[in-house]
């Protein structure tokens, strides 16, 4: 490809750091250094990193379920089944735990679940409130020490200080990660959408010093000079977690042109990359409080207004829903936001993903007749 | 056996019941005229209390959902949910009400002569995402009513905290605010002790009809399940304390005089998860093996005692624990109910209901069925089937699971003698 100056595939770093990702935190909790694995992104991450834990979002991957069917029905999303499945496989045996922020349903009873099969860890979920306001503010600050003082009963030592080093870490990461976001939204995309999404998920793998080196030296040698934007249906990819980047490149191969995300594992985890606030556990909060919306966390009305001006700024006509089978909070939403789009004159396409990520000629298919609709293969 | 069917009632009280639930409907119905204010909540909380404390009018969308399968509705609401875009995957409650509020309800050929809109919506953060959704929906649907934005921390039982009841309670209190500015009324304290009174003494009531569950021969199976109407819509009213007590009077009459729901009891079984709604007679399946349903989960959780010298934090405790105790916030406290309740009703077997449109009761089941089989012997079966959508239960494959674990269980039973 002749996309950029760049030497080589300057994604590999970041493939790279996710294929030893196994590897590296196992080595690191054999030397002392403690991992803890969280779910889902409204976990404050920045609690656990202060608290001297190396924060590790658990993924799923593709694959087939087999051990895990003994302990779920089959009627929940392939990331909790897949989760699981790997970690009765061996694959998470270094965590200390799992923290998690209470988002959906399944989220949550997997927690329980992981608990009564891994007795021997730490396992701690945070009933995050739902309501921004003083008092739900207040309460989410005892919360937060409650939080604290469970992990120091496992190693860990938290203080403020060491917080507002955390916070600025991870804020700078998601500084930069944002500016990538900010290239594709203007046209001028730093890397594939599939690439981008690859650098997002090393960021949950890799420790975030590490991880921000890495991304400086990723920006350090992107190309300043604009480039010519590519052909395609401009859309806007929405949904729960994707497990398989190369879902993006399919919907590029089909006609279309990502242009922004509204994603578990993209946007929506990056967006807004601090919080405000006169201490350190107020910007915590207040960051958690103001993200960008996920539906387990809000309503469908508030995200289609958020929907409509991502789509107004990237310049997107469409919006391609790819879900996870039976995620409730997604597919709840789906009707209202679809509605809203349409009455705004935006297209939108729903795709339902099971654990194997393996659907490429169907979903070829129905892209491609969708384009064709949209007017956008010429 | 056909796949939507009504059990077999044989309680007075449960034929009476028929007239509970028609005047509740009615009083839903003439609550406007009558100028008391109609609100729209979510089951299993303390807000309840609250309500007829202040004489508002409390409708109970996710319970319409068993009245429309009663009546057979259930698949005319999915169709037009589902035309909405809302998929077969989500939960039944929420299909059949969305279908409802935006269907039949405008036609108002429903039964009980339907619901009335709400002039409150209380809108919850906390329980379920399906319930939060359902009313989400029900805010776009209304838009003239006034929305009251709760919140309410999902924590185990276990794990509930001194901050966690603080929250709740100045939650509770903002809500009371709220019905105050938005109805003019407002809040009696010692009508709320009163009413809070008046709700434990229905738990004290629930709790001592269930103890003679405990009989043998029972004397009340799960097919009476409906008797739980009133723990759900009229918690905290003199109706309810009145209606429990005759059903008490003439369970501990049976009990006594050792009359049970059939004549050779065989095989005591426990059922977790919700009923099936559209086909309660399978409840009465069992008894041509000798089998009665003794106890179930979904029933328990539904009495929650409240101290009624402190009622504000009664009801914030209520209110934290109703939905935990039935769900996957606590597997571990279910897990101890499931097993106790199977050491106090003498239970030989379970069944798990794999709901379909119920995932966070679903989850942790397994969990529950192993430790039943490790700590107590309790042998159990599962069965694939959905609360509310007929089309994701086969008859069929009920029957072939049931039979065979119902032979086992007698076939250990001689055994065992
Ligand atoms: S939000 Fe959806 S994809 Fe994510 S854990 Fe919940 S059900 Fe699964
Ligand atoms: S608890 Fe289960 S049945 Fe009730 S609304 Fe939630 S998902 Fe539906």
């Amino acid at each position: 490809m002749q996309r950029n100056k760049m030497t080589n595939d300057p994604i590999k770093p970041f493939k790279k750091s996710i294929a030893d990702s196994q590897e590296r935190l196992k080595a690191l909790s054999a030397s002392g250094q403690k991992t803890i694995g969280y779910f889902c992104t409204y976990t404050p991450i920045e609690i656990l990193h202060a608290s001297g834990f190396i924060p590790m979002r658990i993924v799923a991957g593709a694959g087939r379920i087999d051990k895990a069917n003994a302990h779920l029905p089959d009627f929940i999303c392939p990331f909790m089944k897949l989760s699981l499945e790997k970690a009765l496989n061996g694959r998470y045996d270094f965590l200390t735990g799992i923290v998690q922020g209470y988002s959906c349903d399944a989220a949550c009873g997997l927690i329980n679940i992981w608990k009564d099969i891994f007795k021997d860890r730490f396992f701690h979920t945070i009933p995050i409130p739902y309501n921004n306001t003083p008092e739900s503010r207040a309460y989410y600050r005892s919360a937060v020490f409650e939080l604290a003082g469970r992990l120091e009963d496992v190693g860990g030592h938290f203080s403020e200080t060491s917080l507002k080093d955390s916070m600025d870490l991870y804020s700078r990461i998601r500084s930069i990660q944002l500016e990538l976001y900010d290239r594709r939204h203007k046209g001028n995309p730093a890397v594939s959408s599939s690439g981008l999404m690859t650098i997002v998920d090393a960021g949950f793998l890799t420790p975030p010093d590490q991880y921000l080196s890495m991304l400086k030296d990723f920006t350090d040698q992107l190309p300043q000079d604009p480039r010519a934007t590519k052909d395609g249906f401009p859309v806007i990819v929405s949904g729960s977690l994707i497990e398989e980047p190369g879902i993006l490149d399919i919907i590029e191969s089909s006609g279309g042109r990502i242009v922004a995300d509204d994603l578990c594992n993209g946007f929506r985890q990056i967006f807004p990359p601090h919080g405000e606030g006169e201490t350190s556990i107020d910007r915590v909060i207040d960051r958690y409080m103001n993200r960008f919306p996920c539906p387990a966390r809000s309503r469908a009305i508030h995200r289609s207004k958020r929907l409509l001006d991502l789509a107004r700024d990237s310049g997107a006509r469409g919006v391609i829903f790819v879900l996870q089978k039976f995620c409730t909070p997604h597919l709840a939403d789906y009707p209202t936001l679809s509605e809203a789009l349409k009455k705004n004159g935006f297209a939108s396409i729903l795709i339902e993903m099971d654990e194997t990520w393996q659907m490429e000629a169907q979903l070829k298919t129905r892209l491609e007749s969708f384009f064709e609709m949209m007017g956008s293969v010429a | 056996m056909e796949k939507t069917q009504k059990s077999t009632k044989r309680l007075k009280a449960a034929r009476e019941l028929q007239k509970v639930v028609a005047d509740y409907y009615l009083r839903c119905m003439s609550a406007k005229s009558e100028g008391r204010p109609v609100g729209w909540m979510p089951p299993m909380n303390g807000a309840i209390e609250l309500f007829y404390a202040m004489d508002l009018q409390p409708v109970f969308p996710e319970n319409w959902s068993p009245v429309c399968a009663a009546f057979g509705l259930t698949p005319q609401n999915f169709k037009v949910s589902e035309d909405m875009g809302y998929s077969r995957d989500l939960c039944g409650y929420l299909r059949n009400i969305i279908g409802y509020v935006h269907g039949l309800m405008n036609e108002k050929d429903s039964p009980f002569g339907g619901l009335p809109e709400p002039d409150m919506i209380l809108s919850p953060g906390g329980g379920c995402v399906p319930v939060m959704k359902i009313f989400h929906a029900l805010e776009r649907r209304f838009p003239n009513a006034k929305v009251f934005y709760a919140d309410l921390p999902q924590v185990a039982v276990e794990d509930i905290k001194d901050y966690h009841i603080d929250y709740a309670m100045s939650e509770s209190q903002r809500l009371a605010d709220f019905l105050t500015e938005t109805t003019g009324r407002r809040l009696d304290e010692d009508r709320l002790q009163e009413v809070v009174g008046l709700s434990d003494r229905a738990c004290e009531l629930w709790d001592e009809i269930m103890s003679f569950r405990r009989y043998r021969p029972v004397p009340f199976s799960a097919a009476e399940m409906g008797i739980m109407f009133v723990m759900v819509t009229l918690q905290g009213t003199q109706i309810a304390v009145d209606y429990l007590t005759r059903v008490r009077d003439e369970i501990r009459q049976k009990a006594e005089t050792g009359t049970g729901v059939i004549e050779n009891e065989k095989i005591r079984l426990f059922w977790d998860n919700i009923p099936l709604w559209y086909n309660m007679g399978l409840f009465n399946y069992f008894e041509k093996f000798g089998g009665v349903v003794v106890a179930e989960t979904y029933s328990a959780a539904w009495s929650i005692r409240l101290d009624t010298q402190n009622p504000k934090k009664a009801l914030a405790l209520k209110s934290l624990m109703s939905y935990p105790l039935v769900s996957c916030v606590s597997i571990d406290k279910r897990k101890e109910m499931v097993l106790k309740a199977c050491r106090d009703y003498a239970i030989d077997g379970v069944i798990f209901h794999r709901n379909k449109s119920c995932l966070p009761i679903t989850l942790g089941q397994m969990e529950i069925k192993q430790a039943l089989e490790r700590e107590l012997g309790i042998p159990s079966v599962i069965i694939d089937a959905d609360h509310m959508d007929e089309r994701n239960f086969s008859l069929a494959q009920f029957q072939t699971r049931v039979d065979a674990f119902m032979e086992m269980l007698l076939e250990r039973k001689k055994l065992t003698g």
